[in-house]
C-alpha cells in the first residue's frame, strides 16, 4: 500500500511502500509540484529504485527553476538508501530523530 | 519456502507479504529484512522489464536456516541471460544535472547483499543472494 497526498501545512505526506507497483501514483501526484516543496517521509516504510527514479525526476525539473525537495522525517534504512544512491547530496534530507 | 509468482508489477505485493511472513517467522532483524525487500524487488522487477515475451512465472524461495542468514532464489526460466554480477558503474557523486534515473537497482544489490551469484544455462537463469544478521549496513 502506498499513499501520496498533501498534509494541512502544505507539505507532501506518503506512506507506506513505494516500490515499482506503485510508481504511477507517486509519479502523477510529483508531476504537479511546483516550487520547493517538503516530503515527509514519517510513515514511508520503504522505497525501491524505481521511486529512487521518480525523486531524482522532480528534483531536477524543480531545479530549473531555482526550488527543490526537501524530505523529511527518513527511516534509517530509506536514508542509507539514499546514502548509497548519492542522493545525500542532491536532495535536502532530514533523517527521523 | 518456495512460491511461483505471475511476471508482472501487481506480483510485488504478495511476494513481499510471503518474503515478509518467513522472516517474520525467523525473527530476522528489521536491518535485514528492508535490504532482501529491496534486493528481491529489484531483481524480480528486472526479470519482468527485460523479458517481456515470456509469459511463465517467477520462482521464488526463500531460506533462513537457524534464524541466521536469509537466502533468496529467484528463477527465471525463458529469459535473456543478463548477470546481476556485473559491475555497472553508477557515479553517485554526480552533480544533480548529470544524474539521470536509472541503473540504480543493481547498484543497490550490489552494495546491499553479502554475497550475490547468477547461473544462466539453456535459457534458466537463476540469481541468488544471501543477506545476514551480522551485516546490518541498511
Amino acid at each position: 500500500m502506498f499513499e501520496i497526498e498533501y498534509g494541512d501545512s502544505g507539505e507532501v505526506i506518503c506512506r507506506g511502500r513505494l516500490d515499482a507497483a506503485q510508481c504511477t501514483t507517486a509519479e502523477t501526484f510529483m508531476d504537479g509540484l511546483e516550487g520547493a516543496s517538503t516530503l515527509d517521509f514519517n510513515e514511508l516504510e520503504y522505497i525501491s529504485s524505481a521511486g529512487l527514479g521518480i525523486l531524482l525526476k522532480t528534483q531536477k525539473r524543480l531545479a530549473g527553476s531555482g526550488a527543490g525537495l526537501k524530505i523529511i522525517n527518513v527511516n534509517n534504512h530509506i536514508y542509507d538508501v539514499f546514502r548509497y544512491s548519492g542522493f545525500h547530496a542532491i536532495f535536502d534530507i532530514h533523517a527521523k530523530e | 519456502m518456495q512460491r511461483h509468482f505471475p511476471r508482472h508489477l501487481d506480483s510485488l505485493s504478495p511476494l513481499y507479504e510471503f518474503t515478509e511472513q518467513i522472516m517474520a517467522a525467523s525473527d530476522v532483524a528489521a536491518g535485514v529484512r528492508f535490504p532482501v525487500h529491496l534486493a528481491m524487488e529489484e531483481l524480480f522487477v528486472n526479470m519482468v522489464r527485460y523479458n517481456p515475451q515470456v509469459d511463465t512465472d517467477i520462482e521464488v524461495r526463500v531460506t533462513v536456516p537457524d534464524g541466521g542468514t536469509v537466502t533468496v532464489s529467484l528463477v527465471d526460466v525463458g529469459g535473456v541471460e543478463f548477470d546481476v554480477t556485473k559491475q555497472r558503474p553508477v557515479d553517485v557523486d554526480a552533480p544533480l544535472a548529470e544524474r539521470t534515473p536509472g541503473g540504480l537497482g543493481i547498484h543497490l544489490i550490489q552494495n546491499l547483499v553479502d554475497t550475490l551469484r547468477y547461473e544462466y544455462q539453456d535459457g534458466r537463469g537463476e540469481v541468488i543472494f544471501t543477506k545476514g544478521s551480522g551485516t546490518e549496513n541498511v
